[in-house]
């Protein structure tokens, strides 16, 4: 009787997370995933269209263009960010004067709005007036015109969101390094190793679980990327940084195809569940080590 | 790396179709008889005096408050036509040619003309021209609120600097060839950080201080439709028809705007006024950047605040090879259909179409008004302040272009502005650019 008790309890106390898990994710999954076989223009009468939707979306050049951009992103986010994170979080992982401060003003970008952050960075990286190309001509180099030249601005973009994010990344990864019980250090020391061995033979291991973390959470937002692109770049110049998010804010608000954007929407779904899925088999075939 | 969804934004939609099953929501509430009415604009610049005019109105129905929704171009739309999915649009919102087609179609517009008959609105007071814009198949679904023209905006400080007059700006003319005496006069407002002009011995077009002339324009409003008019272009073959801007005429139109910025270094480069993110053109003349803008009639007042009293005039707009020319447009206000207030909302409109309210307006120099007898307050109003403003009236008497008709707005003004944006930069030829919109927006018309 108490186990049938408990079970209750836990499911009472569960029930609001669950409802809103239902309502807000679930539910709209579904309803977005229906959708994608509609034509509709937002006001008028759906129309159903079967599978049309994805027909053209595959043949659509527009469609892969995001696809790569969006992929393209995601490969120049994820390991800068994630082996400066690392490195930050090894350099504050020690007793220092002034540590507390740096470790504030590290995640202080990550605390502060995409938006009003995006706006700020399209001031900094103005060719005329900008702070960048100011640093740039005071050294003698020409700076280019960075978010309207189609070669730097995806670049530019990404870099904005290492900057955000990678304060919150050495964050989860101090806490894992603080985690790692310092006999084993001393042991290894001991044992003559170098500080390279102590990295790879010690940290790296047993920082695995933190470091899947980080990147699970960090890639699947990275797919997602909008906020910054919306304010800098618009997606252009001439789609550079059309990123899949992005293309479905324009297909379903501005050009009011929604059925066209769920059905991309379901792409990117599908896309982001492939990888998340695939990073779990890669660290799942992994030891982990408990010391607790 | 943003939480933002893209699923949950589709998600949204998905919602908002929930929502119109069940009926609208009530989020204009009124609560102990007082009814407050959404009034949605895109013009920051025309906000304040009409928002003071409201204040009267608020005063005269103590039963009505009235909230103002600004949100500016780029964001209008795609909001307002969300709200229209959701029902949960504003009461009475700003109008404009190219969405209204397609807002008559799908029936979210109140038809004034009953409540006009009711109340004996006299209707002859309107520019006929505007008024018949908002009427289709005997349904009226606007009174017009105002006009504009595209002008030449000019500092009157770097005029002078040049050693120009005014009047220098006078009967200037433009071809595709070698630019005509518009381009050897921007030369001269165009000055180095050497202090030598565009054309001078050792003119280096890098580091240049000031520009002759700045161009900004989402849709071409404001650049090259009026250079396309200038040149003979039509835009579409008729309206309602087909997008026809890959012709001859159309391409040298497109081409000479990109020519001022790049071949002849006189316009300020697409990197700093390329919408959205470039700043508006009274900025640039503003800051100095600039000595002359192509701009519409309703940014006077903004030049006005960027520019020391009696900073700046406004002159024509130069003649093309077969004439002169302007974009002329006109906005109206509407009334949601499916509001929960339309007594209200109706008694918002009729002051919003007033003379009351469109002197007030007129007086303050935001717009030109809908109702023809109000045009002399207005051009008053600037003369008072030392601008003449005729140069507009004038231009709306002669040859002008409207926006153009047709189903396939949301694809031009989209693809246009992303497209547009590269061919100033030089990343595109005139010529591909004008095929790739074409082609992109013939085939969104069914």
């Amino acid at each position: 009787m108490r186990h049938v008790r408990d079970t209750a309890e836990a499911y009472t106390l569960l029930a609001p997370s669950l409802i809103g898990f239902l309502l807000f994710l679930v539910a709209p999954i579904f309803g977005v995933a229906g959708l994608s076989l509609f034509d509709w223009n937002l006001m008028g009468a759906p129309s159903f269209v079967g599978l049309d939707n994805y027909r053209e979306l595959a043949a659509d050049p527009e469609v892969w263009r995001s696809l790569f951009n969006t992929v393209y992103y995601v490969l120049l986010n994820i390991p800068a960010q994630t082996v400066l994170a690392l490195l930050l979080a090894l350099a504050l992982n020690r007793r220092m004067r002034g540590g507390k401060v740096f470790r504030v003003a590290f995640v202080l970008p990550w605390m502060a709005m995409p938006v009003a952050l995006g706006i700020v960075w399209s001031w900094i990286f103005d060719p005329r007036y900008g702070a960048v190309n100011q640093v740039l001509g005071m050294a003698g180099i020409d700076g280019p015109n960075w978010l309207t030249d189609p070669a730097w601005a995806m670049p530019v973009i990404a870099s904005v969101n290492v900057w955000q994010y990678t304060g919150y990344t050495m964050l989860i990864l101090l806490a894992g390094l603080q985690a790692i019980p310092h006999q084993l250090y001393e042991a290894a020391a001991i044992d003559g190793t170098t500080p390279a061995q102590r990295f790879f033979m010690i940290t790296l291991p047993l920082l695995r679980p933190s470091l899947f973390f980080v990147l699970v959470t960090n890639t699947i937002g990275s797919f997602q990327v909008f906020d910054t692109v919306f304010v800098m770049t618009q997606g252009g110049p001439g789609g550079a940084t059309d990123v899949l998010n992005f293309h479905i804010y324009q297909q379903g608000f501005q050009l009011f195809r929604a059925g066209f954007a769920s059905a991309l929407a379901m792409v990117l779904f599908g896309l982001i569940l492939l990888v998340t899925a695939a990073q779990f088999l890669y660290f799942r075939k992994r030891t982990v080590y408990d010391f607790s | 790396m943003s939480r933002k969804i893209g699923l949950s934004m589709v998600a949204t939609a998905a919602l908002l179709a929930l929502a119109a099953c069940g009926g609208g929501s009530d989020d204009s509430g009124s609560s102990g008889g007082v009814v407050t009415l959404r009034y949605a604009m895109w013009d920051e610049v025309q906000k304040p005096p009409i928002e003071q005019s409201i204040r009267e109105f608020e005063k005269a129905h103590p039963n009505i408050k009235v909230q103002i929704e600004l949100n500016n171009w780029n964001d209008y739309w795609s909001k307002l036509q969300t709200q229209l999915a959701g029902r949960s649009a504003p009461d009475v919102f700003w109008d404009h040619v190219s969405y209204f087609p397609k807002f008559s179609k799908e029936g979210v517009l109140t038809d004034l003309a009953p409540l006009i008959a009711q109340d004996k609105v006299d209707t002859s007071v309107y520019d006929p021209k505007l008024a018949e814009g908002w009427k289709v198949d005997g349904k009226v679904y606007g009174l017009p609120k105002d006009w504009d023209t595209i002008g030449l905006f000019y500092s009157a400080k770097a005029l002078k600097d040049a050693g120009l007059t005014p009047a220098d700006l006078d009967g200037l003319t433009w071809n595709p060839a070698d630019g005509g005496t518009f381009v050897k006069t921007l030369q001269k407002l165009t000055v180095d950080e050497n202090g030598k002009r565009a054309g001078e011995p050792g003119f280096d077009p890098e580091k240049v201080k000031q520009y002759g002339l700045a161009m900004q324009a989402p849709t071409g409003q404001q650049d090259w439709w009026n250079f396309a008019l200038q040149n003979g272009c039509k835009l579409q073959d008729k309206p309602w028809g087909r997008w026809t801007i890959d012709q001859p005429a159309c391409v040298q139109a497109i081409q000479f705007v990109q020519d001022l910025r790049l071949k002849y270094h006189v316009a300020v480069p697409a990197t700093v006024t390329n919408p959205p993110n470039g700043p508006s053109l009274d900025q640039v003349v503003g800051r100095g950047e600039a000595a002359t803008a192509m701009d519409g009639s309703w940014m006077l007042r903004a030049f006005d605040t960027a520019l020391p009293d009696g900073g700046f005039g406004v002159a024509d707009l130069p003649a093309g090879p077969v004439g002169k020319g302007s974009v002329y447009n006109g906005l109206t206000e509407a009334i949601y259909a499916g509001t929960e207030h339309p007594k209200e909302a109706w008694e918002l409109l009729k002051w919003l179409a007033s003379e009351k309210h469109q002197k007030a307006v007129a007086q303050a120099g935001a717009v030109w008004p809908g109702i023809s007898a109000l045009n002399d307050v207005f051009a008053g109003a600037w003369k008072a302040k030392g601008v003449d403003v005729t140069g507009f009236k004038k231009a709306a008497e002669g040859t002008t272009m409207g926006y153009p008709l047709t189903e396939a707005a949301d694809t031009y003004n989209v693809k246009a502005l992303d497209i547009f944006n590269q061919v100033w930069l030089g990343q595109m030829t005139a010529q591909d650019a004008a095929k790739k919109i074409n082609d992109e927006a013939n085939a969104a018309i069914k």
